[in-house]
């Protein structure tokens, strides 16, 4: 009987570091074989607009409220993409900050107006119990990020 | 056996095995309600410290240096830079984020709620594929529960007496708020 519970013991333990280790899939399987820069998107982001890419990078980032958005970090030095799903699509755990992802989806641009900037800001603010300043809205304002639905962490 | 015996039978044994179920989706339906207050599911600890300005100017050192000064060995899992006075290091078991130039720290270790955690991903269906069939299952055993549970009794209490003023009440009460929010919320 100890030897079973010992052996059982043994094995549950394995199993949980074996499952830690491995890649956990959100949403729909990955399609695309070539994986994007990051930067390159950055470089050039009217070239990747409405374009399907898949992009890999630490996840710096994840919405505390929903967990419907993470961002993730660019190969190059302080950039970072917003990797964005549809409410309960996937829920990311709070807890995949600093494990790396590998997301696939359109790259979208969006030109936010000062009003679209101070409602997003004051979201973003609540999302991630972060103070915003109305101040640090100047003029228009380009975003570029990934809206999908696949995605895998490790 | 007459059609009330069997709907009764039929109440009684869905209702026993709805009990694990309803009590996951019931808790966790609040605890997800107030989503805007409060993570239902994690424990966010956040801790400030402060250690000496990190002075090296390469990144490699830069980290060696935090990590040195924060007393950690194990390597992080990732390193990042949001702009050039800030690092941020990501262990299994917790983040720091250091402000270079003056060496304060943000210590952030997130922890899923006991019960709570895998009560919320079983309401949110994060496992899919079993589970969805499972909860499918649930909400078409709620829905005969409910119409079952109308013909439970006879007479007075039943659906021809005070029975039917509660259900009534109970229909028109989604109504009178989606009225209430269409037009005058």
């Amino acid at each position: 009987m100890r030897r079973t519970i010992v052996t059982a013991a043994i094995l549950a333990l394995c199993l949980t570091i074996g499952m830690s280790a491995a890649v956990k899939k959100y949403g729909k399987d990955l399609t695309l074989k070539e994986t994007t820069k990051i930067s390159d998107i950055y470089a050039k982001p009217d070239a990747f607009n409405g374009k399907t890419v898949k992009v890999r990078g630490a996840i710096v980032e994840v919405c505390e409220m929903k967990g419907c958005w993470i961002a993730l970090a660019s190969d190059k030095e302080f950039q970072q993409m917003r990797f964005k799903v549809d409410d309960g699509v996937i829920v990311f755990p709070l807890d995949a900050k600093g494990l790396t992802a590998t997301v696939e989806g359109v790259v979208t641009i969006t030109v936010e107006t000062e009003a679209d900037q101070l409602e997003h800001g004051k979201m973003m603010a609540e999302e991630m119990k972060k103070p915003f300043d109305p101040k640090t809205v100047k003029g228009p304002k380009t975003t570029i990020m990934i809206k999908g639905e696949a995605a895998e962490i490790q | 056996m007459n059609w009330r015996h069997l709907n009764n039978v039929l109440h009684r044994d869905i209702g026993y095995l709805a009990v694990g179920l309803t009590v996951v989706y019931g808790v966790s339906g609040v605890a997800v309600n107030h989503v805007r207050d409060w993570n239902p599911s994690y424990r966010v600890e956040k801790v400030a410290l402060q250690i000496a300005p990190i002075r090296a100017t390469d990144r490699d050192e830069i980290v060696a240096e935090a990590k040195q000064k924060l007393g950690v060995t194990q390597p992080p899992r990732n390193t990042f830079r949001p702009d050039p006075d800030t690092l941020q290091l990501f262990f299994r078991d917790g983040n720091y984020t250091i402000d270079l130039p003056t060496g304060r720290v943000i210590t952030e270790r997130t922890r899923p709620r006991p019960v709570l955690y895998e009560f919320n991903q079983l309401h949110l269906n994060t496992p899919k594929r079993l589970w969805t069939w499972i909860a499918d299952l649930y909400a078409i055993g709620l829905v005969v529960l409910a119409i079952t549970g109308m013909f439970v009794l006879k007479g007075k209490t039943g659906i021809t007496g005070r029975g039917a003023w509660l259900t009534g009440a109970g229909v028109l009460l989604p109504i009178a708020y989606w009225v209430y929010h269409l037009w005058l919320e």
